[in-house]
């Protein structure tokens, strides 16, 4: 398989979030930010690239929004080109991690940036369509690559 | 495009994305610069801007045989033949063709040889309201050498051909029960092949009959046999087909009929009966408007038949299974029979046919007809429980008179009701006997006989069950 | 004031997602299924309903269907493994003695017609499947591969009086087929368009003559049928009866509607709701043929989690059966039936 985007932009990584003292404390109710799911999801893998998510700005912070009233989160993802076949891939591996890492009250939509892929809608639709989404997991061909984009760094 | 067979639609097909998203066929890339930048237009090219300037930036072209051997879309084999295999294609070469014969310019000229079909002779005759099929057929002749083709034939000496060799085929099969499986499955119809091929694979393919269809055999007569007696390369003479289905495209595309030593395919290119009224439409012109000209045999350079349309036996697909019931009963039980006593199973389109002896049954065929029959067929396959010894599958609904590239009917005339006055005219055409001096013929002074290296090798083909692609970056969810 | 809704029971045994469970005929037997690759078969003993039998054999992925003939002797399982089961009940026990293939993916949702004749199931391939049923369920014969929704079929039901088939697709659209007596094929003699996405359920009301659909446009939409010759004048092309589309309800859905249920007894339409909550509409008694008027009688924070499926009680009206995402399967009475 040839890469599609052969030379694409890489950009800095943010900086590590500081730990507060409060955060370390249990007892205190920590409604989840946009920095956190951020933290989430930033070192997922491009699925062509041995770039991290963050690194090419498919992902960025202030494409995230949480509404901790309607338990509702929101991540918008940039692909690198506009014809991009990587981008359902992507965007599933994006919506798995959050699956499994976020408490299930919420309700997690995953949606491409407007106006930066040609597909944009129908990608869309297919990252909302849970239905697909739960059939796409139990394709274990599929499953090892949205788990080796999801694996962080360290374990690859 | 009114598309393939319903048995290719369902067959691997795809989400919403457009094809060349779709298509997972491996392609070579060149590296693009450092830094450039690539915007969609609104036209849905894409431009890429470097420092230099922008630039368009080429589609990458598939071809169809690419799709053929891909376990992937089938669907998006459709956009691509609209450029390889269409009227378009043939006007094209036509064209050039002209201009070359007008300049003299005795390299670039081809032959051009079209070879149509009775199934699309029929929907044609009945579209431009033709009672006779042979008027019908005479007004197209004259289109096409009005064109500039050169030689323009009817497939009968191949539908011949097909027969015979798919007779003797089951003879072979059935006296030999250990090396060979029954039923023998009617390997005529490219929709029926291509699902066999990508769905089910390997447990279905060694039923299938190994003669080639009629188009194929017709290929293999004009770019060898034809192409012998004009004394030409293959290469020079370009072969049209008319057929009544677009999977036929699919099927002119095999790599299986592209001869490497000829370099030649042998059909290069398939138009269908529904293309052929576009092309008059575009020419603003009644078929009946073209003078008539006679159809080529060139099969028999002393004797040209009395007629050129003919048919065979019960079915419009080419009446596999009667022809070859009857010669069964006679070759393997030393009996007669006339007509075939058809019975209807849940539906029309799946009838079978017995040969008893004190109640034991000896020979069953039946005809299955339409994609919910072919799967009925197939489960049947699976639980070993269909008892049948020949069964003459075709993807179309009613066959091939019904075939998906037939021309629509008109004035609100449902499609039901064209069918069965397409079926009625069929009826009336004067039946070929197969096996006739003109086969005869070739058998002898081009194969070498019948069952010869040479008529296995140019008459029978195989089938390659297709590996299911398991990229998991393009897996379809 | 009790609650108009109020739970009766709450059954948590699947593991993971219960995508669907349906009612037996009798209304005293139920059937569940999901995530876990199992059917649980639920039966009523005394004021409880306790499991009866777990099958967890037939499927090697997700069950995403599961569907009582109407004789009541037959179970069908729609699973994401590509085929579709039929188990025989035996008593308490039931057998699987057929697998019906053919779907080339995830088999979304399969329905018996009321005849018996015949069953019908739908897949991601596009594809909407009737099956032909011979002796006492003994053989499956295809009697139509219909590939006429251009996306994923998430749904099929059966008229309640005819053969009459109705189909819902990510597609947006919604199709209404019968068989063509010519030659027993089938054809599709409407196509419903006005949803602006994935139409994920369907249903009849006890008349036939109208259909609820529900979709993840966040709407619930009340189509009519206007029979040929029919005295509002509205033009039948084809002379085949047409559906229009009589009244829409945006505003009450904050998320997409994944299953809808129609009352045969009470009338009242049940919605399952991915925001979690179970709504429960009522015609109102100002409503005409024409201009059908549906008020929202209660809703009702009803799981943890999306909301899959609602089923209102053939047997006892204002009972109702809904499972969800959370892995539970849950009994309501709805107070004002």
């Amino acid at each position: 398989m040839e890469l599609e985007n052969i030379n694409p932009n890489v950009f800095k990584k943010s900086d590590e979030r500081i730990i507060t003292e409060k955060e370390w404390d249990e007892s205190c109710i920590d409604p989840i930010d946009a920095r956190e799911v951020f933290d989430l999801i930033r070192s997922i893998n491009d699925p062509e690239h041995p770039l991290t998510l963050e690194e090419l700005h498919v992902l960025e912070e202030n494409h995230i929004t949480v509404d901790n009233d309607k338990n509702e989160i929101r991540v918008l993802f940039t692909p690198t080109i506009p014809h991009c076949s990587m981008a359902t891939l992507i965007g599933l591996s994006i919506r798995v991690k959050l699956l499994r890492s976020l408490p299930s009250r919420y309700k997690i939509s995953v949606a491409i940036t407007p106006g930066t892929h040609t597909s944009e809608n129908a990608i869309n639709k297919q990252l909302a369509d849970k239905e697909r989404i739960s059939a796409s997991l139990e394709n274990s061909t599929l499953l090892e690559v949205v788990n080796q984009c999801i694996a962080s760094r360290s374990n690859r | 495009m009114a598309g393939f067979s319903g048995a290719l639609k369902l067959t691997n097909l795809d989400d919403f994305i457009t094809p060349s998203q779709e298509c997972i066929k491996p392609v070579d890339i060149k590296k693009s610069k450092t830094g450039s930048k690539i915007t969609i237009q609104d036209d849905g090219t894409y431009l890429e801007e470097t420092k230099l300037g922008s630039q368009k930036l080429q589609k990458v072209e598939i071809t169809l045989a690419d799709c053929l051997a891909c376990s992937g879309c089938i669907t998006s084999a459709e956009g691509v033949l609209i450029t390889q295999q269409s009227q378009e294609e043939v006007l094209r070469i036509l064209n050039e063709n002209n201009q070359a014969k007008q300049n003299n310019e005795n390299d670039k000229i081809k032959k051009i040889v079209v070879t149509v079909s009775q199934q699309s002779l029929l929907s044609i005759a009945k579209r431009y309201e033709l009672d006779s099929v042979e008027t019908a057929a005479k007004h197209l002749a004259g289109y096409f050498k009005k064109l500039g083709v050169d030689y323009v034939l009817d497939t009968k000496i191949a539908d011949d051909l097909a027969l015979i060799e798919a007779r003797d085929e089951f003879i072979k099969r059935f006296q030999d029960q250990k090396t060979f499986k029954l039923p023998m499955l009617a390997s005529s119809c490219p929709g029926w092949v291509c699902y066999a091929e990508k769905t089910h694979g390997n447990f279905i393919l060694p039923y299938i009959s190994t003669t080639r269809s009629p188009q194929q055999i017709m290929g293999v007569l004009v770019k060898e046999l034809l192409a012998q007696k004009l004394n030409l390369k293959a290469d020079k003479i370009y072969h049209v087909t008319v057929m009544p289905c677009y999977d036929k495209k699919l099927e002119a595309s095999r790599e299986d009929f592209y001869n490497e030593a000829l370099q030649s395919r042998d059909v290069d290119c398939v138009i269908t009966s529904i293309e052929i009224e576009q092309m008059l439409m575009t020419e603003g012109k009644d078929l009946k408007e073209f003078e008539m000209s006679n159809f080529d045999w060139p099969w028999n350079q002393i004797k040209t038949p009395e007629n050129f349309i003919w048919a065979h036996e019960l079915s419009g697909s080419g009446g596999y299974a009667d022809f070859i019931f009857k010669h069964a009963v006679k070759v393997l039980f030393n009996q007669d029979v006339s007509e075939l006593e058809y019975k209807n199973l849940r539906n029309p389109d799946f009838k079978e046919v017995t040969l008893e002896k004190d109640g034991q049954v000896l020979l069953k065929f039946a005809i299955a007809n339409g994609f919910r029959n072919i799967q009925n067929l197939v489960q049947k396959l699976k639980r070993s429980k269909s008892g049948y010894h020949y069964v003459e599958v075709m993807a179309c609904p009613s066959g091939c008179l019904n075939g998906g590239a037939q021309i629509r009917p008109q004035n609100n005339q449902q499609q039901k009701e064209l069918t069965r006055e397409l079926e009625e005219m069929y009826r009336s055409l004067p039946k070929s006997l197969p096996y006739n001096d003109d086969v005869k013929n070739i058998y002898d002074e081009f194969f070498g006989g019948n069952d010869s290296d040479k008529s296995q090798k140019l008459l029978h083909t195989n089938y390659h069950a297709v590996e299911k692609m398991n990229t998991a970056l393009n897996i379809k969810w | 004031m009790p609650q108009q809704l109020e739970v009766i029971q709450k059954l948590s045994v699947h593991r993971g997602k219960v995508w669907s469970a349906n009612w037996h005929p009798s209304g005293k037997m139920f059937a569940s299924c999901g995530e876990d690759k199992t059917i649980r078969i639920w039966v009523q003993d005394k004021d409880d309903w306790i499991m009866q039998a777990v099958l967890s054999d037939g499927h090697s992925r997700t069950i995403r269907d599961v569907a009582f003939s109407t004789c009541g002797n037959f179970l069908a399982s729609a699973s994401f493994d590509a085929t579709v089961s039929i188990w025989d009940k035996k008593g308490a026990a039931f057998e699987c003695n057929s697998t019906l293939e053919g779907h080339e993916n995830e088999v979304k949702s399969v329905a018996w017609s009321v005849s018996g004749n015949f069953l019908a199931t739908c897949s991601r391939d596009k594809s909407v499947w009737v099956w032909e049923i011979t002796q006492n369920c003994e053989e499956f014969d295809c009697a139509a591969v219909l590939n006429l929704h251009k996306q994923d079929v998430k749904k099929v039901i059966w008229h309640p009086h005819q053969d009459i088939l109705a189909s819902a697709s990510y597609d947006n659209t919604i199709k209404i087929y019968k068989e063509d007596p010519s030659d027993n094929d089938w054809i599709c003699t409407a196509t419903l368009e006005s949803h602006n996405s994935t139409v994920w359920s369907i249903a009849f009301d006890k008349t036939g003559t109208r259909l609820a659909s529900c979709s993840d446009d966040c709407t619930i939409k009340i189509w009519q049928q206007y029979e040929v010759g029919n005295e509002e004048g509205i033009i039948t092309p084809d002379n085949e009866p047409v559906w229009k589309c009589v009244c829409t309800l945006s505003g009450y859905h904050d998320r997409s509607v994944y299953d809808i249920s129609w009352c045969k007894q009470t009338g009242l339409i049940a919605t399952a709701c991915g925001d979690d909550h179970i709504r429960i509409f009522r015609e109102s008694e100002t409503s005409t043929k024409n201009e059908p008027i549906f008020e929202m009688e209660t809703k009702i924070l009803a799981h943890k989690q999306d909301v899959n499926s609602v089923k209102w009680c053939p047997s006892t009206p204002g009972l109702l059966l809904s499972t969800s995402d959370d892995g539970d399967i849950k009994l309501w009475k709805f107070n004002n039936a």
